[in-house]
């Protein structure tokens, strides 16, 4: 038994080969987004600006958009406001999912909507406004069910509030006209 | 020509390489000394060689001459002559080649100063250098040619060195961290040797315990520099991201704080010598690990070079060659060694074994957060992403039972500790750390149930009872000044370490806690108050650099109405690679950094600033120098340079 002791890390060692040999041959930035033709999740989440309107998928339904996930805590989001509005001009359909970060209940000042709101009219006011609406997502319970592992990332959902596309990182004119324009047209179709 | 000149060099030193691969080893199974006696020759030979490729390469930078599609690559005529210098490791195939010479440079220091050694153990410990040399030459020379050309057709201007690397840190910070990584090689071919031989005993772990000090000493620095050039040049104030490559650099960092607290109970007591023998494989495996993670595009991270699976097969079965054949060695010769040292349960050996349970502990759970988004899409269960909160928290929890106990630990004698002597000079120790802990934080006026209360308390109660424990010993010499003398070096090392650890928990946590930070408009002779702190934004006008152009903007700092400094923050356009970097102001002192990043042009003849107050942000790094200066002195110990005493080498040379 003291024997074969001596063998573990060589087997633990051999097992993670393994895994190193298989990611070689895989893409690291490739990812499976798991809503992706799914219905938007259940939410009923307030919104950013007037608290007392609730916002729930059924009202989203109708017309094809895309769901922007973004903060004003988030560098690229900032910089990636300008071309939204330009796209927002052309007619795009663009909602805010406004994602706070996590707070420590022990180490950080409560949350302040009031604040919040100022910093975003601020931002918004400086780098262009493409939103409909923002949707505050507070408890970051929506972003989890959509999956998102970071912000700036955009969903496209169509009429039926289905998600149609997932893409991680900043939207520039170069990523739209690629990736997502052509899904755009396509999922916007009556 | 002199480009082609490298070529050969590196070429020469491969040529060397594969001979100390060779020949020494097979001397030492043959037991024929002449072969043994070429070790040292080859690996002079080999250093030299490198050193001129490496010359040849900066000489090929030095001389702008875009032939050289490595040069073409990764500079410009522009670019000032000290970059040019640093940006001949500042791409893959340039920072191979420094790594190569590094490792030659271990293996010539070897074979230089290892005059104590017995001549069978030296053949063999720089022939298992010589192999690994193989192993990184080839590919520099094969895979990774730092000297390719592109002739006919070569560019009239290179495209620039990356301007994040465009900084003082980053001169330092390669070969710095590169010593740290190449240096354990050292004290695994010291293994490797020890393994083949049989023989793990006081003497063999006071011969390695320099290596792995010296190593470990480089490492240190390397991650501290690293940490501060994200500081100054990312311009967001942040000094460690939970990278993949920073957690690369802290796992080998950790094993080998593992290994040369483990290599000390192996020299006093001759036990541990299985947990030695595999902290010093695994100090090195975790090293080449890292380089293969870096290099092959396996995780995502912002350090990544330019990826190419060719490379990264190669240097997974490099890893496989390597790391499995050494752990292999070990299952097969482990087995058959015995450690005899009895101990009790609180003694100075359980209280090392504690330190390394806890260190493997960090390893294991930066090694499984840094590969686990691998594990999990390799297994087909999607992609996550493992980020800060965890390490954070981990870390938080580790910290605590890690710090009291390196309180406890050097009060503790070998074999076996009775309880009741310690309470009091403990309990004095503890009360002492309390006051202080309190005391600077009140004077702050923000004593507080939160991290910040916490991490002073451990930090003082580690730094206390470090100072306390040396004070003592001294003490018990008669007086001071007899016992400075009487303590030796590796003592104050060990102290000083152990403070500078205190330095840093310090450091940490009240960085975290009363870090403040604002983004604010403003415009010229606006002013902006934080934490007390006005900064009134003086001018801000454009810039030419010699490779970039810009914005700078200056401030004025007051603190109720008196003057405190000027800063100047810079927001630099590089022409040629089209990129936007902050340089940060910082003014600094060790009580608090203050730092100002300038980011847009807002409507309005307006700009964009970021201000922060970081308070004991200085002793994060602080914390890391003292803990290198503590491993310098533990190298300046005597009983490293005294010679063997004959019996022992004729001993040994019959193992």
């Amino acid at each position: 038994m003291r024997k074969l002791f001596f063998y573990v890390p060589l087997v633990l060692f051999l097992l993670l080969t393994v895994f190193l040999l298989s990611g070689l041959f895989s893409d690291p930035r490739e990812r499976e987004s798991a809503s992706l033709n799914r219905a938007l999740p259940e939410f009923a989440l307030a919104d950013l600006m007037q608290p007392q309107q609730i916002w729930t998928p059924q009202q989203l339904h109708g017309e094809t958009f895309l769901l922007n996930v973004w903060g004003t805590w988030c560098p690229t989001c900032n910089a990636e406001l300008g071309y939204l509005t330009e796209l927002r001009k052309q007619g795009v359909k663009i909602v805010g999912l406004y994602y706070e970060l996590p707070r420590d209940p022990t180490f950080d000042a409560p949350f302040n909507l009031k604040a919040l709101q100022q910093d975003v009219a601020q931002k918004l006011q400086q780098n262009g406004d493409p939103y409909q609406f923002n949707i505050l997502d507070l408890e970051r319970s929506l972003s989890l069910d959509l999956g998102v592992s970071g912000a700036p990332e955009t969903f496209l959902v169509d009429a039926d509030g289905i998600v149609r596309a997932h893409h991680i990182g900043d939207i520039n004119p170069q990523v739209w006209r690629a990736k997502l324009a052509p899904l755009y047209q396509q999922w916007s179709q009556p | 020509m002199i480009v082609e000149a490298g070529q050969l060099a590196l070429t020469f030193a491969f040529a060397l390489s594969l001979l100390l691969a060779i020949v020494p080893l097979y001397g030492s199974f043959t037991a024929n000394q002449r072969m043994l006696l070429l070790a040292k020759p080859l690996a002079l030979g080999q250093f030299l060689f490198c050193l001129l490729a490496m010359l040849a390469l900066i000489y090929a930078f030095r001389t702008n001459d875009f032939t050289v599609v490595n040069v073409a690559q990764n500079s410009s005529s522009t670019l000032p002559w000290y970059y040019q210098i640093t940006a001949s490791f500042g791409s893959h195939e340039g920072s191979m080649l420094l790594w190569v010479l590094m490792l030659a440079g271990w293996t010539a220091l070897v074979a230089q100063f290892s005059r104590a050694l017995p001549l069978l153990l030296l053949g063999r410990i720089l022939g298992i250098l010589g192999v690994i040399c193989v192993g990184f030459i080839a590919f520099s020379l094969f895979m990774s040619n730092p000297f390719e050309r592109s002739l006919p057709f070569f560019p009239v201007e290179g495209r620039d060195l990356n301007p994040l690397l465009q900084d003082f840190g980053m001169i330092m910070h390669p070969p710095t961290l590169y010593m740290g990584y190449v240096g354990f090689a050292v004290a695994f071919a010291f293994a490797i040797a020890a393994l083949m031989g049989g023989r793990f005993d006081s003497v063999w772990a006071r011969w390695v315990r320099p290596w792995a000090l010296a190593a470990w000493l480089f490492l240190t620095l390397g991650i501290m520099l690293g940490s501060w050039w994200a500081y100054n040049e990312l311009g967001w104030g942040g000094w460690w991201f939970w990278d993949p490559v920073e957690n690369a650099s802290f796992m080998p960092w950790l094993a080998g704080t593992a290994l040369i607290h483990s290599l000390a109970v192996t020299e006093k007591r001759g036990t541990f010598k299985s947990w030695t023998v595999l902290l010093a494989l695994a100090a090195f495996a975790l090293s080449l690990v890292g380089a293969f993670l870096v290099r092959s595009g396996v995780l995502v991270s912002v350090h990544s070079f330019a990826t190419d699976p060719g490379r990264g097969m190669y240097l997974l079965v490099f890893l496989l060659l390597v790391v499995g054949g050494s752990l292999l060695l070990y299952g097969m010769r482990m087995n058959s060694v015995r450690s005899q040292a009895r101990y009790q349960l609180f003694s100075r050996e359980m209280m090392l074994w504690g330190n390394n349970i806890f260190l493997l502990t960090a390893c294991l759970i930066v090694f499984l957060g840094t590969l686990f988004p691998l594990f999990h899409k390799e297994l087909g269960l999607g992609s996550i992403s493992i980020g800060e909160p965890f390490f954070n928290q981990m870390f938080y929890y580790l910290t605590i039972p890690f710090a009291l106990m390196l309180g406890l630990g050097p009060w503790v004698r070998w074999k076996q500790q009775q309880f009741t002597p310690l309470v009091k000079p403990l309990g004095l120790v503890a009360v002492a750390a309390l006051v202080l802990a309190l005391g600077v934080l009140a004077s702050m006026q923000s004593v507080q149930a939160n991290l910040a209360l916490l991490g002073m308390l451990l930090g003082a109660w580690v730094g206390v009872s470090a100072l306390a424990e040396v004070m003592l010993r001294m003490r018990q010499f008669g007086s001071v000044t007899q016992g400075m003398t009487k303590l030796n070096a590796s003592h104050y090392g060990m102290t000083l370490a152990h403070i500078g650890f205190a330095v840093l928990v310090i450091g940490v946590a009240m960085t975290k806690t009363y870090t403040e930070e604002r983004d604010v408009r403003m415009q010229e002779g606006d002013t902006a108050t934080l934490a007390g702190y006005q900064f009134t934004l003086v001018d801000v006008y454009d810039l030419d650099g010699p490779n970039y152009g810009g914005q700078a903007a200056e401030l004025d700092v007051r603190k109720d109405g008196r003057y405190v400094t000027h800063l100047h923050a810079e927001k630099r356009f590089y022409r040629i690679q089209r990129t936007i970097m902050t340089e940060a102001a910082v003014h600094a002192r060790l009580s608090r950094d203050l730092y100002v990043s300038l980011g847009e042009e807002l409507p309005g003849d307006a700009w964009a600033l970021r201000i922060q107050v970081k308070p004991f942000v200085r002793w994060i790094w602080l914390g890391g120098l003292l803990m290198s200066l503590g491993a310098l002195l533990a190298l300046a110990d005597k009983r490293y340079r005294r010679k063997t005493p004959p019996a022992i080498r004729q001993e040994v040379a019959n193992a």
